[in-house]
């Protein structure tokens, strides 16, 4: 209370409005509803597209980071060679190669059976990670099942498994892969490559650490491998996470807009607040001026109503925001605490920001118009 | 001794589209310190207007305007409003208080703009000469027009002014609560050595000036 005392002593515009404010509770009640509204709507919207960009990466995971060569059936090319793997190798600065042959194939244990994707790469390591047992450097032996096959056929590192009528000793159920994977290991057995039939390679997966890494390693590839004619297909992941991501951009600024669109709204109903409240008010402010209050007092006390009733709003619909931020994330995401990222933070500071300037905005026109009433006019009865 | 308000050959004309209307017509007019004069004169004769010129609200169409000695005429607005603010006091005839502030509050607004440290003590002092010291939280609504008065009257005269202008202080109120503010304006001119320049109908008034200055269709007599 005596912070408030304080504050009002040194000012005194504060004070004025405050209790302006207080005269009529229901029409400055309805006026800071329509602030709370706008910047809820704003800074939810905001919010909500950061949620659906969450959700969106949490499906493409790491996709960004790999590429994928495989040969250009269109030019004649039915695999790729040795030789093509040691250009891609020399090309590719920054991430592993691996090279696989891949087929479809039955898949069983005792009476347990079904059909999975066979990989055959020599270096599992590079791209899988394991939930039960080892993923070794080089596999010479054994197999690696992932996931899903290892629920369906229920086996674990040690036990025997038979595909395609030979039998392999399992020493490890791959980590589940949550998003979208170029060689998603969740409903596929790995082998050693020579297991796989064939000669050359169906495909070669190049891993990298970072999207950016990724995309240098497709130019080097494509300039090296296709320089002459158009021997292998280059596909990168990049290029649309990049466009998932403008995309979601581009839903955040129209949703954002639409929030705005309400707080002008909001913002109308202050002006007319205010412009009624100092209409009412004319003989009081002519006598204020009449007393020695200077105009700009007279503009600064009417910008102080208009920004309280800014900051009422913005604080109440940041609080409101903010639930509603969290209610949104437990419901897509399953993680409340996805509210809490610094980029939502901003969302909020953006819509109070935007509230509170409205408001202020808003009460320019009264303000300016109360302090240039002449005081004789407006203590005229 | 100069005069501390004075007003030279002033004119003041209002123009309704067509039709000027001349409110003043050559008015010479002075208030010494401490002098009650009383304005009086028929409706439309042009006693407000006059006080609101005397008060630095309104500036004249011709003529001049000196305070203190000082030609006021053509001051800026920032300028007249400070001038105003130190030199005087205004009290109207419908009290004007601001009805979300208490009488405390209310004699506070003209200093409130401003660094004024003591301005509060001030307050509390006048309201407690006025026979208010036991109102000064209350509103506006919770006291009678003769204590309304006495509220505007102490605020008029919380800036100190060398002048106090009241446009029918008793035309709201009864005889005897009219006589108890004439009383009080005696009392402030007499102590603070205050001009008093006070319009009315009220022949009770009469008793109380030092002199009568009688104002007809924008002509002193
Ligand atoms: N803003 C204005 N525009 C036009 N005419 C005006 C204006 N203000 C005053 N007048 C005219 O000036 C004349 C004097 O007005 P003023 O208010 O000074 O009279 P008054 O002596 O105070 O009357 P009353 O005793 O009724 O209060 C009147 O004829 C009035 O119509
Ligand atoms: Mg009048």
């Amino acid at each position: 209370m005596s912070f408030f005392d304080d504050l009002f002593r040194r000012v005194p515009a504060l004070l004025m409005a405050r209790r302006n404010l207080s005269r009529n509770r229901i029409r400055s009640g309805l006026a800071v509803l329509g602030i709370i509204i706008g910047v809820l709507a704003i800074a939810s919207l905001g919010m909500f597209g950061t949620t659906l960009r969450t959700g969106a990466d949490q499906q493409l995971g790491e996709i960004g980071n790999e590429i994928s060569i495989s040969p250009n059936l269109q030019e004649g090319v039915e695999e790729l060679t040795d030789r093509d793997v040691d250009e891609i190798e020399r090309a590719v600065t920054d991430g592993e190669v691996v090279p696989l042959r891949s087929e479809s194939a039955l898949v069983s244990r005792g009476q347990q059976q079904t059909v999975a994707t066979i990989y055959g790469m020599e270096n599992p390591g590079a791209l899988y990670e394991a939930q039960e047992g080892r993923v070794p450097d080089r596999l010479r032996q054994g197999a690696l099942v992932g996931s899903g096959t290892a629920e369906i056929l229920d086996v674990e590192p040690g036990n025997t498994i038979s595909v395609d009528g030979r039998t392999y000793r399992i020493a490890a159920v791959l980590a589940e892969e949550q998003g979208i994977s170029l060689v998603s290991p969740n409903n596929a057995v790995v082998v050693p490559l020579e297991d796989v039939n064939g000669t050359g390679y169906s495909q070669v997966v190049v891993s990298s650490d970072s999207g950016q890494a990724a995309n240098e390693s497709a130019v080097a590839i494509r300039e090296s491998l296709n320089e002459r004619d158009e021997r292998v297909n280059v596909f990168e992941l990049q290029a649309i996470t990049q466009g998932i991501d403008q995309f979601f951009g581009i839903i955040n600024t129209f949703l954002i807009g639409i929030g705005s669109i309400s707080l002008v709204v909001a913002g109308v109903s202050i002006l007319n607040v205010m412009l009624m409240s100092t209409i009412e008010r004319r003989q009081e402010i002519g006598v204020l001026r009449a007393v020695g209050v200077q105009r700009g007092d007279v503009i600064r006390m009417i910008l102080a109503e208009a920004g309280l009733l800014g900051v009422a709003g913005g604080v109440i619909g940041a609080i409101l925001a903010v639930g509603a931020g969290v209610a949104l994330n437990s419901f897509v995401l399953n993680d409340p605490l996805a509210t809490f990222q610094p980029v939502n933070f901003l969302y909020i500071l953006l819509a109070v920001g935007f509230g509170i300037g409205t408001s202020i905005l808003s009460g320019l026109y009264p303000a300016w118009k109360a302090a240039n009433e002449r005081p004789v006019e407006a203590l005229r009865k | 001794m100069t005069h501390i308000i004075e007003l030279q050959h002033v004119w003041k004309r209002y123009d309704t589209g067509g039709e000027v209307v001349e409110a003043l017509k050559d008015v010479d007019f002075y208030a010494d310190p401490g002098e009650f004069v009383s304005v009086m004169g028929p409706s439309g004769s042009g006693k407000s207007t006059m006080l609101n010129v005397l008060g630095l609200l309104d500036t004249p169409t011709e003529g001049t305007v000196l305070l203190d000695g000082q030609d006021v005429t053509d001051l800026s607005d920032h300028e007249m409003t400070t001038q105003r603010k130190q030199f005087v006091g205004f009290i109207f005839q419908s009290f004007h208080l601001i009805p979300t502030l208490s009488a405390l509050e209310n004699v506070e607004v003209p200093t409130l703009f401003g660094d004024d440290p003591s301005a509060r003590e001030r307050a509390t002092d006048l309201l407690e000469r006025v026979g208010l010291g036991n109102r000064l939280h209350y509103r506006p609504d919770q006291l009678s027009g003769g204590q309304k008065q006495r509220v505007a009257i102490a605020r008029a005269l919380v800036n100190e002014p060398r002048i106090l202008l009241a446009d029918e202080p008793t035309g709201n109120l009864d005889r005897k609560t009219g006589r108890s503010v004439l009383d009080l304006f005696d009392e402030i001119r007499r102590e603070d050595d205050v001009a008093v320049i006070a319009v009315t109908h009220d022949p009770q008034l009469g008793e109380y000036a030092d002199r009568t200055v009688q104002l007809v269709d924008g002509r002193i007599q």
